[in-house]
């Protein structure tokens, strides 16, 4: 992890843990339902303040709070283009196989790329620290990959060029 | 795979099968740029129809296709080509080669008919060049040569070089990307000392160059791009350094094609490998439940296949 | 532009057919193998985790381009540095990786189709989950950006194909698909385009297992002998595919051959691979016990027992009561294990018999008042079944309809891969 990404993820690690506490909450609106408050949003009460936290304008984390569930909505870095289609094609893929990711939501939230969401039934069968550390590395190394990716692009786009080129020696 | 070969692997495989036991046969195939070809034989068992559609045929008639089949294919041709078709060979079992290396130089020739009839436009061009660098200035006709629906190649001979414009076309925004990533590429590569002979290539998107410029229907999107290859006369400067050029330049679109898409597969494999070690870390963070053996009222026990 | 013709590609656990719709057989038939750099995986159980796509890929870019696929993946097996794997297993694709090479490769190399301007068909096992339809979709759509794309059901073109025989009048999707690869046998009861799925029954006798009994036979013989060791499984399956057929009395059928040796016995006639030695060898008993053991799996081990016919009788009685003599009447065979000679007559003898026999004590329990109008029980064969899921998708592709049934790009990109989980059924056309 570069130095300089750390302050933005230990501030992203901490308000997740402190945001974290989950209890069963019993949807107050509609009798023997259990939804998480959050995407509902129906009872104000419930809900607290969301959060973002921001490392420029385009890399930022969105922690929406509630009494029993929490989402998470994170925008990834795009530099130009090429990351921007290369950061769409990854979050989509990743989101088609939401069911085997459990917190992962299908869709993100409006204005960001990819979006979790943690209830009190996943912090009861999971560790919660554990939790935030997936968040964590997710964030850590989607960027790395998104650069990864590109690289790659431009090297085999080299390799691709060079041999077509080449053919025309003589 | 890097480099997409220029011959057409059912009909190399289908002759040399049928060289070897006759029977009838009747099949329709595809090669790229929506040509379609069908082998069949109508009349008896030795006797194949191989019958060619490409799009542009009207353009390559005018650009001298039929002198170049003649030439390749000679007595083989048919004067009526079938219906729907625009060129047959009439190919005899019976009157083969000498098995061995002749007969496989025979099949592999008649494999390469698309390229030999997409040359038509080239090899005027090359024709062209050198009566005009004869004269010592002036330029060609320009060609055009329209491909597919949307893409076109353009060939157009000077005094002291031919110049092939492909405008490229992509329907999606990826291979948009993508594309222009690699056209990047082909202008640079260039600059690298071992393939500083290969032609010269020039990328543009939206800006057709100045050879097009005056023609009217182009498209105007962001989708368009144009990519000019300059050829000198040192990469036609003999018939079989002409050759290889003129195969070569024909699959461009579809090799930058195959390999936009093959990045496209690698990136899923990529990404697959990615998604899976995430996977890894968010199960880190199951507890350990205790698995309870579930029993069916039969008595027999239910687990995932 | 006149549109191009459809690919039929049918990806089976063995081997892979490809080819373009209108066409009566496949352009390719080659095995469903890959042989890239690296090892071969080992034959594990269960889903192989991908496999990281290297650094060094990252050196020159374009390493994963370096393999073969079909016929070229088996002869590069042998070289140095290559390892071969078999991407499909019990029907199912299990490694997305190599399979997406894998009909990289096929579509540029074999077919030479710019996929842009093509529908595809694919075929899908019985019982296929939907995610791997998913999965299929997101790579046509989004590696190849194809038209459209159709996953049918391997049973239902099976079907499909047997309306080329002139024994079937009314073209229904009703029926039952008995289909006999290399790998495993499946009894599928479909009932109007859609299978039954708590009705399949598999049986763990296939082309496979009859090699290595005519094998075995030989070699207890004492013919093999002859045969370098190298060559024999090969001879063995040369043996089964030209000279068996299906006898109808198994015990005049010995009698016959013990009677008249000269009549029956044939000559197989090999060369050595290597030496070009020329070597010959008498078959016999075995022509007929070769296929013999879909009807008496006893002659081969004693594992599974029970004959094709009985589970084709309890597949069609374990579904529906109503669509059930509309899978009797309409057994239909497919794949290269159900070519033998008078194999359809034998199944149908037998099958008639069951059924009969439990008509019978029926209509004795009921007291015989009522008398059943008996059942029709027919087993279609017909000149396609070797490769008929493919010519059946050749078929379904080359109607004008095929286009509407199919999802295009634009469908795909608005909805997203679970558009594929639910294709429409190719209505039984007139």
């Amino acid at each position: 992890m570069s130095n300089v990404l750390r302050p933005y993820l230990a501030a992203v690690r901490s308000t997740l843990t402190a945001a974290l506490t989950l209890e069963d909450f019993s949807s107050q609106v509609v009798e023997r339902h259990n939804k998480p408050e959050v995407e509902v949003a129906v009872s104000k009460e419930v809900l607290l303040n969301p959060l973002t936290i921001s490392r420029n304008e385009n890399e930022r984390v969105l922690i929406e709070p509630s009494v029993n569930s929490v989402r998470i909505s994170i925008k990834i870095k795009q530099a130009d283009e090429i990351e921007r289609i290369l950061c769409h094609k990854f979050t989509r893929f990743m989101m088609q196989r939401a069911e085997s990711f459990i917190v992962l939501r299908r869709k993100p939230v409006k204005g960001y790329d990819i979006s979790f969401l943690i209830t009190n039934n996943h912090t009861d069968t999971m560790l919660k620290h554990k939790i935030v550390d997936f968040i964590i590395q997710f964030m850590e190394e989607v960027d790395k990959e998104i650069s990864e990716m590109k690289l790659s692009l431009n090297a085999r786009a080299r390799v691709v060029a060079e041999s077509y080129l080449s053919a025309f020696n003589v | 795979m890097i480099l997409l070969e220029p011959h057409n692997y059912i009909i190399h495989t289908t002759l040399a099968e049928k060289a070897v036991k006759p029977s009838s046969l009747d099949v329709q195939f595809v090669d790229f740029d929506g040509v379609r070809f069908r082998l069949s034989t109508p009349d008896r068992k030795t006797a194949l129809v191989l019958s060619m559609n490409i799009r542009c045929w009207d353009e390559l008639v005018r650009y001298g296709v039929h002198d170049i089949l003649k030439r390749e294919y000679g007595p083989l041709l048919k004067a009526e080509p079938e219906n729907e078709y625009n060129v047959s060979l009439e190919i005899d079992l019976e009157q083969l080669p000498p098995d061995g290396e002749q007969r496989d130089a025979f099949f592999k020739s008649l494999a390469l008919l698309k390229r030999n009839a997409l040359a038509a436009p080239f090899e005027l061009g090359f024709h062209a060049q050198k009566q005009l660098e004869a004269a010592g200035s002036g330029q060609g006709d320009l060609m055009a040569l329209h491909y597919r629906d949307e893409e076109v190649i353009y060939v157009q001979a000077s005094s002291d070089r031919v110049t092939v414009i492909f405008s490229t076309m992509f329907r999606e925004e990826t291979d948009r990307v993508f594309g222009k990533v690699f056209l990047q590429e082909f202008v640079d590569a260039r600059r690298l000392p071992t393939i500083q002979s290969a032609p010269q290539v020039l990328y543009t998107t939206r800006e057709p160059p100045l050879e097009i410029r005056h023609l009217p229907g182009l498209h105007d999107s962001d989708d368009v791009g144009y990519v000019t290859f300059v050829l000198f006369p040192r990469h036609f400067a003999n018939s079989i350094v002409a050759n290889t050029t003129i195969t070569h330049i024909q699959l461009f679109r579809d090799y930058l094609h195959y390999h936009i898409k093959c990045s496209k597969a690698y990136m899923h494999s990529r990404m697959r490998h990615r998604v899976s070690e995430f996977q890894k870390v968010l199960n880190r963070a199951k507890t350990e439940q205790a698995t309870v053996e579930r029993k069916t009222v039969t008595g027999r026990s239910m687990t995932l296949r | 532009m006149s549109l191009l013709a459809p690919i039929i590609c049918d990806n089976g656990t063995g081997f892979s057919k490809v080819g373009f719709a209108g066409n009566s057989d496949p352009s390719f038939v080659f095995p469903t193998a890959i042989a890239t750099r690296g090892p071969a995986s080992q034959a594990s159980r269960g889903p192989s985790v991908p496999s990281k796509p290297g650094h060094l890929a990252s050196k020159r870019g374009v390493e994963d381009l370096d393999f073969f696929i079909g016929d070229e993946a088996l002869a590069n097996a042998q070289t140095p540095g290559y390892g071969i794997n078999y991407p499909i297993r019990h029907g199912q694709i299990e490694n997305w990786d190599y399979m997406e090479r894998y009909w990289e490769q096929t579509i540029f190399k074999y077919l030479r189709a710019e996929p842009e301007d093509h529908y595809f068909l694919l075929t899908e096992p019985p019982l296929n989950p939907p995610e791997n339809r998913e999965q299929t979709a997101e790579i046509f759509f989004e590696s190849f950006n194809i038209k459209g794309l159709y996953i049918a059901v391997q049973a239902v073109l099976a079907l499909a194909a047997s309306w080329s025989s002139n024994r079937v009048t009314d073209r229904t999707l009703t029926g039952t698909v008995i289909d006999s690869g290399d790998g495993v046998t499946h009894v599928i009861p479909c009932a109007e385009g859609y299978v039954i799925g708590s009705a399949i029954k598999h049986i763990p006798i296939a082309g496979r297992d009859i090699t290595q009994f005519v094998l075995n036979l030989m070699r207890e013989r004492g013919e093999m002998a002859n045969v370098p060791p190298e060559d024999q499984l090969k001879v063995a399956g040369k043996v089964k595919e030209q000279y068996s057929y299906v006898c109808q009395d198994i015990v005049k059928e010995f009698r016959k051959y013990d009677q008249e040796p000269y009549k029956y016995f044939a000559r197989y006639e090999g060369e050595h691979t290597v030496t070009g030695r020329k070597y010959e060898i008498d078959v016999g008993y075995e022509r007929f016990l070769a296929p013999e053991i879909f009807f008496n799996p006893e002659i081969n081990s004693s594992e599974f027992l029970t004959p094709l016919p009985e589970i084709v009788d309890g597949v069609i009685q374990q579904s529906p009561i109503d669509v059930r003599r509309g899978l009797y009447k309409n057994i239909v065979l497919s794949g290269g294990s159900t070519m033998f000679q008078h194999f359809g007559q034998r199944l149908k003898r037998d099958l008639k018999q069951i059924v009969d026999r439990r008509l019978e004590v029926n209509a004795q329990a009921s007291g015989s008042q009522l008398r059943s109008s008996g059942v029709e029980v027919e087993v279609i064969s017909h000149k396609r079944q070797r490769y008929a899921v493919w010519f059946g998708g050749s078929l379904m592709a080359s109607l004008p309809e095929f286009y509407s049934f199919c999802h295009t790009k634009a469908q795909y990109d608005e909805i997203g891969p679970s558009i594929c989980r639910r294709y429409q059924i190719f209505g039984s056309a007139t």
